[in-house]
């Protein structure tokens, strides 16, 4: 301390502290800032080919997890009816397996607290126990719109395979799957789709953005093709329903085709991409690091300058 | 002068001379302690009194690093060159800036030597002018203002008896029909501008939509039917049909018809519904105007289980169950309810045009004609 | 200087000066204007900032329209990025596209052109601000605080024009937006629309009309508007801060030549090196991700670039409550007021300031020493209030996305901010007021009794005190400037006690009470000498009968 004592009436001291202070808030931001990608590799859960499903088994999922909310016939319970604030659910009467994979599978489902909005995490359920799931929701209550199996869902993960091999043989099927998939679509028709009917609650960029009432709409950064295809089918919360009527399979592949082309393209700009926030993430640098970086410059030329150095 | 002039001076107040402040000459040390040196000649062209030259040490140490840094500049220079040329236009197979990541890469390399270059210059010629260059602050007087009486007199003077014999001010009839020959040119650059577009008339009062015309999807331009929109909390963008198949609606008149339609629960429907906006529903399927009447977003952002639609610009929120009024936000009017139906075919349909202007509002939005 | 002989001019040089005094007779003049001082201090090159930066965005932009094709006419893009191959776009959009991906160096020189856009504006209004704080706007220098408003100004609006011309999703909706404002004004609203888009939005011609404002009108009017203001500075030498030697009638720094010119120089270099590395490292407006314009598209999220960010959320904020129908015609205050009021109070406020002070004052001497921001309380406190309100709105143009990012209610933002506007503003005037007076408190104490040293000495009696030294005769002068602030030009009342007619008057009572506001609460230094104060001699009286008391 006493180093700081003795330099504290500095001329230079209080442009000093300045810059610290503004470095520190540029490392706080990029601590704070959200990386983009890094739960891409956490939440693709492995895609065990999913031949057989165990409707049994899915019951004894629907009624550990799901039924003190969802109620045991799945129409749903309240707030009154479980006499508790922050357990009640809707009715999954004719909701369809797609819903049940689109919810579990992003790990919104099972929710902790039904009062607030779930945002994506890892899932509770393997791929086979979510079908299992799904397949007894969709058998028990009524059916609704069936799992999209032609958009891939999450990559296989290394922990659900025996062997290397298997992993990195079932790792390239996937792959092949995603790429023809993606290659199959339309680029100007989904662009068109996507910004016509996306794009203003899910940002340019799939960023996501703000509804109201503390809503919001997620990023769709970590969304797999099929967690896309599942929830325009489903229109989970306050998201619109988009069928395979009025958006025809092909449209929805060109549409997941735009947004993970977008989402997957290197920054030409530059590797500081602030996000793809956009224009405020863009006045912020400029007046922070910009002109910061400037003056400090014009501090330089302009200090004062002792009688013999 | 800054704030923290006084902590600095404050500090260096015990022992003033030694730590004194460049260019805050004291009576006690003249010629000498400026030049360092009283013997040696002074060359400056500012005079010697004001003039601190650093001593011949610290200037080849200042030069030394001026160079350095004119060095670095020009390596950083040779860089960008070499960056430049590693990369060839749109070449296809070579590395080409087309591909987003080498663009990435040249971008940086590009910007980056050429940013190395340019501090490296400000940076040199900054150890140039503090290291090499002797410190001196001279002064010099501002002008005095005004000026005096003697010079304000004889101008004016000068100026009063030239303007009585330009005859300006002893002449009103020249003056006056010369005031009167500038009006018309005045206003001709004004005039000039009429043909810049056409008047408004009542353009912005209809759109192209009519009775039995096709609603298409946006995108697709595929024509929906009212079974396809049976799912209650769908939603899509629509455009009308376009007569010409080949080109397409214009970007004017995709500005004008775009509508959101919104399949919900027709129970759904509020009390602030006329019976009139409900017969231009079909089966719970209705049609807003896409365009904000607040200054033109598409306001787009439907919530189904809210029923509202907000504008992402500024925010301004229809209830989509009450007619699309205003619930929050600086809009003036509801968006304006387009007319549906289903033809023959179980295609859906406009039933007429909008209900009131699209668009933002403007001052005769709401006068009929 | 002396009977020293500077070394001889080159042949050279002597051959072209000479060529130019046979036609000019620059010898004297030459001299006088390198001699020219420019007083040291990093807060006086805040306005070079925005000269270098109006400089890049020349250049680049001379680069950029080798290749920008102005046209809304519709084509399918086929250049080299891939990913937009085959989309339907207009020419303007796909030249850009065609600078970004085909042109080396193209995206490069276009994020400067952006970046540097960002920093001219924020430099402008850092130097106002620079300008405001100091007080460095009175006479006789209005006219050229006229001449920077109007900069300002016609940087914003040349900034608009330039973020609409590519084409892109966000740029068509600012021009979208610019429209709807254009349609709320009354009566000629509609007029002025379809002159200025060519008939309906958006028409063919808006982009074409744009690009001719944006690179030959706007910049042609700013270049005249910056020469002048430069001339003008030039002129009538630049303001300094107090300080020893540095009086209103001799102002004291660095001569022009050769010591300032290779300084500002220096500082060419690196204004240009800072906008070029975030170039080079920060992708700005990257419009080939977004998409081309339609007007049925829209993106959460959208927003101007900075400086429009004010106008936005002013936009947002204002509510529809005012607005008002005659016999049927609307009158849209939530556009109107927001959109052009808000505007006009800012830069009308601003052009107006310089005035309104001095009739409020009645002081019309003329000032080259800048004020310490402390010593005028009352127009420290109105600026920050000022930037209190443009702070608000600015903030309150980014609400969607700190309502997604912080997840907090969207409307509770917009409420946040309805109430802070008129709050902020109250609070940041009476707060700054005070630090400015607690300032000139500690000023008044530091001149009268010398400097905390930051030694402590033990006293006879076992106290602990703070030795206080004498201040340096440099910070005397800088805390002496304080005096003389309390400024009456003419009594109001005669030595009959009689009124003067002005000031009996209703504007003359205003301008009387509005004066005495402005300068009541001011820490006089009337009769204060530098170091007459106690503590600067250990054990003096006051600190005897302190210890004596403990």
């Amino acid at each position: 301390m006493k180093w700081i004592t003795a330099r504290r009436r500095h001329p230079l001291a209080g442009y000093a502290v300045v810059i610290i202070a503004l470095a520190l808030l540029g490392v706080g931001y990029a601590f704070v800032a959200p990386t983009a990608d890094q739960a891409r590799a956490d939440t693709l859960a492995a895609d065990a080919e999913a031949t057989e499903v165990d409707i049994a088994n899915g019951k004894q999922i629907f009624t550990q997890s799901c039924m003190s909310c969802h109620g045991e016939d799945g129409t749903g319970r309240t707030q009154e009816e479980t006499g508790n604030a922050s357990a009640w659910g809707p009715d999954l009467t004719g909701v369809g397996a797609a819903a049940v994979d689109f919810q579990v599978s992003t790990g919104r489902m099972p929710s902790m607290n039904p009062n607030a909005q779930m945002p994506r995490r890892t899932p509770v359920y393997s791929d086979q126990e979510i079908a299992d799931l799904a397949a007894y929701v969709d058998a028990e209550f009524g059916g609704g719109p069936g799992i999209p199996e032609q958009a891939p869902g999450d990559a296989p993960e290394r922990a659900d395979y025996a062997s290397e091999a298997e992993y990195e043989e079932a790792l390239e099927t996937y792959e092949a799957a995603y790429e023809s998939y993606i290659a199959g679509g339309d680029t100007e028709a989904g662009m068109k789709l996507y910004m016509t009917n996306c794009a203003h609650c899910h940002s340019w960029s799939g960023a996501g953005g703000a509804l109201t009432d503390g809503r919001w709409a997620p990023a769709l950064t970590d969304a797999t093709p099929r967690d896309i295809y599942e929830a325009m089918l489903t229109g989970p919360g306050a998201m619109p329903v988009f069928n395979d009527d009025v958006l025809t399979e092909g449209n929805k592949q060109s549409l997941i085709k735009f947004v993970e082309e977008l989402d997957a393209e290197p920054n030409a700009g530059g590797p500081f991409a602030l996000d793809r926030v956009g224009q405020v993430a863009e006045g912020f640098i400029g007046w922070t690091v910009g002109i910061s970086l400037i003056v400090a410059c014009a501090i330089w030329i302009t200090a004062k300058q002792r009688a013999h150095d | 002068m800054t704030d923290n002039t006084n902590h600095h001076d404050a500090a260096s107040g015990a022992d003033e001379p030694r730590e004194r402040v460049i260019g805050t000459p004291s009576a006690a040390d003249g010629a000498a302690t400026a030049t360092g040196d009283p013997h040696r000649r002074h060359e400056g062209p500012y005079p010697a009194e004001e003039t601190h030259t650093r001593s011949e040490e610290t200037q080849r140490k200042g030069e030394r690093i001026a160079a350095l840094w004119f060095l670095i500049a020009f390596l950083a220079g040779v860089g960008f060159f070499v960056s430049y040329f590693s990369f060839p236009p749109n070449a296809d197979g070579d590395p080409s800036v087309a591909d987003p990541g080498i663009a990435q890469l040249a971008n940086v390399l590009l910007g980056g030597t050429l940013t190395l270059s340019l501090f490296a210059i400000g940076a040199g010629m900054t150890v140039w002018a503090r290291q090499v260059l002797p410190h001196y602050e001279v002064s010099s007087p501002y002008d005095e203002l005004p000026s005096s009486k003697e010079e304000k007199g004889s101008f004016s003077e000068f100026f009063m008896r030239g303007a009585n014999e330009s005859g300006f001010t002893k002449r009103p009839l020249m003056r006056r029909t010369l005031l009167l020959a500038m009006a018309p040119l005045g206003l001709a650059p004004i005039v000039l501008l009429r043909d810049t577009g056409p008047l408004p008339k009542d353009t912005l009062k209809s759109t192209t939509w009519e009775d039995g015309l096709h609603m298409v999807v946006e995108g697709t331009d595929r024509r929906i039917t009212a079974a396809d929109l049976d799912e209650v909390g769908s939603m899509v963008t629509a455009l009308p049909e376009s007569h010409d198949p080949e080109h397409g609606l214009s970007m004017n008149e995709q500005a004008k018809t775009v509508i959101l339609l919104i399949k919900m629960d027709p129970q759904d429907f509020g009390p602030d519904m006329t019976q009139q906006q409900l017969d231009w529903t079909h089966d719970g399927i209705v049609a807003y105007s896409k365009i904000c009447t607040h200054v033109g977003c598409p306001a787009a952002l439907y919530e189904r289980t809210t029923h509202r639609i907000l504008c992402p610009c500024h925010q301004s929120t229809f209830d989509a169950a009450n007619g699309a009024e205003v619930v929050f936000g600086p809009a003036h009017r509801p968006l304006p309810q387009l007319p549906v139906r289903v033809d023959d075919e179980g295609y859906l349909v406009a039933a007429g045009d909008f209900s009131a202007p699209v668009g933002p509002t403007f001052w005769d939005a709401g006068v009929e004609d | 200087m002396s009977d020293n002989q500077a070394p001889p001019a080159p042949k050279a040089l002597r051959g072209v000066g000479n060529f130019i005094d046979d036609r000019f007779h620059l010898a004297k003049t030459g001299e006088k204007n390198l001699r020219k001082v420019f007083p040291n201090h990093w807060s006086f090159m805040l306005g070079e900032i925005a000269l270098y930066s109006f400089i890049i965005l020349l250049l680049t932009g001379v680069f950029l329209t080798l290749w920008f094709n102005p046209s809304m006419a519709h084509t399918v893009y086929d250049g080299s990025y891939e990913r937009l191959r085959g989309v339907g776009m207009s020419e303007a959009y796909a030249s850009t596209l065609h600078i970004t991906f085909d042109v080396r160096g193209g995206l490069l020189i276009r994020q400067i052109h952006h970046w540097a856009a960002l920093i001219f504006v924020a430099s402008l209004v850092i130097h106002m601000l620079r300008v405001f704080f100091t007080g460095a706007f009175r006479k006789p220098r209005e006219i050229n605080w006229l001449i920077g408003v109007a900069i300002f100004t016609l940087a914003i609006v040349e900034g608009l024009f330039g973020y609409s011309l590519p084409d892109d999703l966000p740029s068509g909706m600012g021009v979208r937006i610019f429209q709807g404002v254009l349609l709320s004004i009354p009566l000629i609203g509609t007029y002025l629309s379809f002159f200025m888009f060519g008939g309906e939005f958006p028409g063919e011609m808006i982009i074409p009309r744009l690009y001719m404002l944006h690179i030959l009108l706007i910049p042609g009017i700013l270049l005249a508007l910056i020469a002048a203001h430069f001339m003008i500075l030039w002129h009538q030498k630049h303001t300094q801060y107090p300080g020893k030697g540095r009086t209103e009638k001799k102002v004291v720094g660095t001569p022009m030549f050769p010591a300032f010119a290779i300084k500002a120089g220096g500082f060419f270099f690196f204004t240009f090196a800072v906008i070029t590395g975030l170039a080079g490292f920060v992708q700005i407006n990257p419009i080939h991700l977004f998409g081309p314009f339609t007007p049925t598209s829209i993106t959460s999220g959208l927003q101007p670039d900075w400086y429009m960010g004010f106008l936005e959320g002013s936009l947002r904020m204002f509510p529809n409550w005012f607005d008002f129908d005659i016999g049927g015609y609307a009158i849209i205050t939530g556009v109107l007021v927001p959109g052009l009021g808000f505007m006009g109070l800012l830069f009308g406020g601003l052009a107006a300031w310089p005035f309104v002070e001095a009739w409020i004052t009645g002081d019309r001497r003329v000032h080259n020493v800048a004020d310490r921001p402390r010593n005028a309380p009352v127009r420290t406190a109105f600026g920050v209030a000022g930037i209190t309100f443009y702070g608000v709105c600015w903030l309150a143009g980014s609400n969607d996305i700190l309502s997604h990012v912080f997840q907090i209610n969207l409307y509770a933002t917009t409420w946040f901010f309805r109430i802070f506007l008129i709050l902020g503003p109250i609070l940041a005037f009476i707060i700054a007021k005070r630090i400015c007076l607690g300032l000139q408190r500690r000023d008044r104490e530091t001149l009268e009794h010398g400097y905390e040293s930051g030694t402590i000495t033990q006293l006879p009696g076992g106290e602990f005190v703070e030795v206080h030294k004498k201040s340096s005769g440099e910070t005397v002068h800088v805390l002496e400037s304080a005096k003389g602030k309390d400024y009456t030009p003419e009594p109001t009342v005669d030595a009959n006690g009689v009124e003067s007619p002005a000031s009996r008057k209703p504007m003359g009572r205003l301008r009387s009470r509005l004066a005495h506001w402005y300068t009541k609460d001011n820490v006089s230094f009337d009769g204060v000498e530098p170091h007459t104060g106690h503590h600067l001699h250990h054990g003096t009286h006051a600190e005897k009968e302190k210890v004596g008391q403990h």
